[in-house]
């Protein structure tokens, strides 16, 4: 009797394991066939030599590393990258921060203000490239145009052509395309803050900075974290705002990894050392994000 | 989370700007009030002009004459040029270009939202061999980031031969959504009541019928976030849509964008036209879905 009821239950078990397993064959074989099989041949193919044609493409050791550890542009965009990094973890921050608490404090418009803020991160790296591409054009862009209408002609430049403006530039369409994505959560978190928290600064006499270190920011923390993250990671992976307006010029002033990882292997014909690239700077982002996941879990954990 | 998205309105009738009776006294502190709101909406509107001027321009741009817009003289177009919309259609061959985003987006999210809630329910309600094991890949994958494996994947596309392929591109697509789509989906089906399932159940109803007529139709606002995030995604793709295209008849719109931008160098007030009418579709969109984009979005991130 008890060894029927138990085979009864086992049958139950297998019957509901395969029905489970049947429910994520499609999402398992999906991100097993294009994703972790690409991330391992990724891997594979930065020890080969490969122009993209031929069939044979023989074991090279590790050449494509020498190579890219001597390419100066490969160095080049890594350190462009990593301004973009740094803007982007910093303003992509800070400016959707206050304008959230800004937005937060008003009665009237927030819906209005909350629609155009993320109004152009909606739009497509091309789309945002070819609007900029126009406006930043050193004789008949409108940049240089209202500076000229206004008398500050002297501050006119050639904003992707020059050097030391190009980076800047492309940094400050960066902001421009993705800040309402930080300033939607930082809005939906602070209305998450329990009003009483602040009565209660209140009565222990905190004025606004105070409200904002004890009360705001402490509570902000989880959004700090993934708005920080998620920025710094859309920062790090720049590729098509940068090849619309600039295509890495002038020579390799904004040159991203991305876009040199494209070149190599697309123009160039040099998988290889492509794969190679992909493996240094990929692997430095799931480093990166590893460490930041973990010290936000810490974080949440105290 | 979601929730407080929603209800963004109602939260600042609680702080009342205009002061306190009690206060000793009222008008310099009601004066200095009303000053700090002022700054703050002053601030505001710069900020909103700031994010719409580009757009503003941009439209303006595509509506003028050659002339007027390489003079760069003025913001205001002298007349409207509609003809110009016409030859960037025709020209930059759009309609091809925006039926294949529209079949290439459609597919993506009904695949992905078939896949990402049959996982999403067995991974949040049903205990099973390896559970915990593929909970961990789908929240692992979302960690490598494309640079290190758009290459690959266009290497194993070449292999199967499904370069310049429709079908391709959107088994890319749906991959690079499912992890995310699941994740939130998951979360969803946790927190949805139990008792019709069982019933079902003791019914003898199979687990597909159950989850196609009773868990699906509930879950619907969990779909419709999914949806409208992955719709944007795949609406806007463009490092894939670059790597696996030459043949402009299969290209999706931003593609389609950039090979109309360096292959013929069409004037610029066509480019800004056809750049127009790429973004009008996806801003329709957001104004009538914005709602379940902004909680679609916060869904995302935060779970």
């Amino acid at each position: 009797m008890a060894s029927l009821t138990a085979r009864v239950r086992d049958r139950r078990t297998l019957r509901r394991n395969i029905t489970a397993l049947a429910f994520l064959a499609p999402a398992i074989a999906l991100i097993g066939v294009f994703t972790i099989t690409p991330f391992v041949q990724a891997i594979l193919l930065s020890f080969q030599s490969w122009d993209g044609i031929s069939l044979e493409t023989p074991w090279v050791g590790l050449d494509n590393y020498e190579f890219v550890f001597g390419d100066d542009e490969f160095w080049a965009s890594m350190k462009n990258v990593a301004i973009f990094g740094v803007v982007g973890f910093f303003l992509g921050n800070a400016l959707p921060l206050g304008m959230a608490i800004a937005v937060n404090r008003i009665r009237r418009l927030r819906t209005f203000f909350r629609t155009v803020f993320y109004l152009p991160g909606i739009l497509s790296v091309v789309v945002v490239g070819v609007i900029f591409l126009f406006m930043f054009e050193p004789r008949s862009g409108v940049l240089n145009q209202m500076l000229d209408m206004v008398g500050l002609e002297s501050l006119q430049q050639n904003w992707l052509g020059d050097p030391s403006f190009a980076l800047p530039s492309v940094a400050a369409v960066f902001i421009w395309f993705h800040w309402g994505f930080g300033f939607l959560l930082f809005l939906a978190g602070l209305q998450d803050i329990p009003e009483e928290l602040y009565e209660a600064a209140e009565l222990d006499g905190a004025r606004a900075w105070a409200k904002f270190r004890y009360v705001t920011w402490p509570q902000l923390a989880p959004v700090t974290t993934i708005v920080s993250l998620l920025t710094l990671l859309a920062a790090l992976q720049i590729f098509g705002t940068v090849q619309v307006l600039t295509n890495g010029g002038p020579g390799s002033h904004t040159l991203v990894p991305t876009l040199l990882i494209y070149e190599e292997a697309f123009t160039n014909n040099r998988y290889g050392s492509a794969a190679a690239m992909s493996v240094l700077f990929g692997g430095a982002l799931v480093v990166l994000s590893f460490l930041q996941l973990t010290i936000a879990r810490r974080r949440a954990d105290k | 989370m979601v929730t407080s998205l929603v209800g963004t309105e109602k939260n600042g009738a609680a702080e009342d700007p205009s002061g306190d009776s009690r206060d000793q006294s009222p008008r310099p502190r009601r004066r200095r009030i009303r000053a700090n709101r002022v700054g703050l909406y002053g601030l505001l509107g710069v900020a909103a002009l700031t994010a719409l001027f580009p757009l503003l321009w941009m439209l303006s741009g595509s509506l003028q004459t050659q002339d007027e817009l390489l003079s760069g003289d003025s913001l205001i177009p002298s007349g409207f040029h509609w003809k110009t919309y016409v030859t960037a259609w025709t020209d930059g061959d759009l309609g091809t270009y925006l039926s294949n985003s529209v079949f290439y987006t459609l597919t993506a999210v009904l695949g992905i939202l078939v896949v990402s809630s049959m996982a999403g329910y067995v991974l949040a309600r049903v205990e099973f061999w390896g559970k915990g094991f593929f909970t961990f890949v789908i929240l692992a994958v979302m960690i490598i980031p494309a640079p290190a494996m758009f290459l690959a994947q266009y290497r194993l596309l070449l292999d199967l031969g499904l370069t310049n392929s429709r079908l391709g591109y959107i088994l890319i697509l749906i991959t690079s959504g499912v992890p995310m789509a699941t994740l939130i989906m998951r979360s969803f089906f946790v927190g949805q009541p139990r008792e019709l399932e069982e019933s079902a159940a003791l019914d003898g109803a199979s687990p597909l019928r159950i989850f196609a007529s009773i868990i699906l139709p509930l879950a619907r606002p969990g779909l419709a976030a999914v949806a409208v995030i992955q719709g944007l995604h795949a609406w806007n793709e463009y490092l894939m849509a670059l790597v696996l295209f030459d043949d402009n008849s299969l290209m999706p719109i931003q593609r389609g964008l950039t090979s109309f931008n360096s292959a013929e160098t069409p004037q610029q007030q066509v480019l800004l036209a056809a750049t127009v009418i790429s973004v009008v579709p996806v801003i329709v969109f957001y104004l009538l879905a914005q709602r379940n984009i902004v909680n679609g979005l916060g869904a995302g991130a935060l779970k």
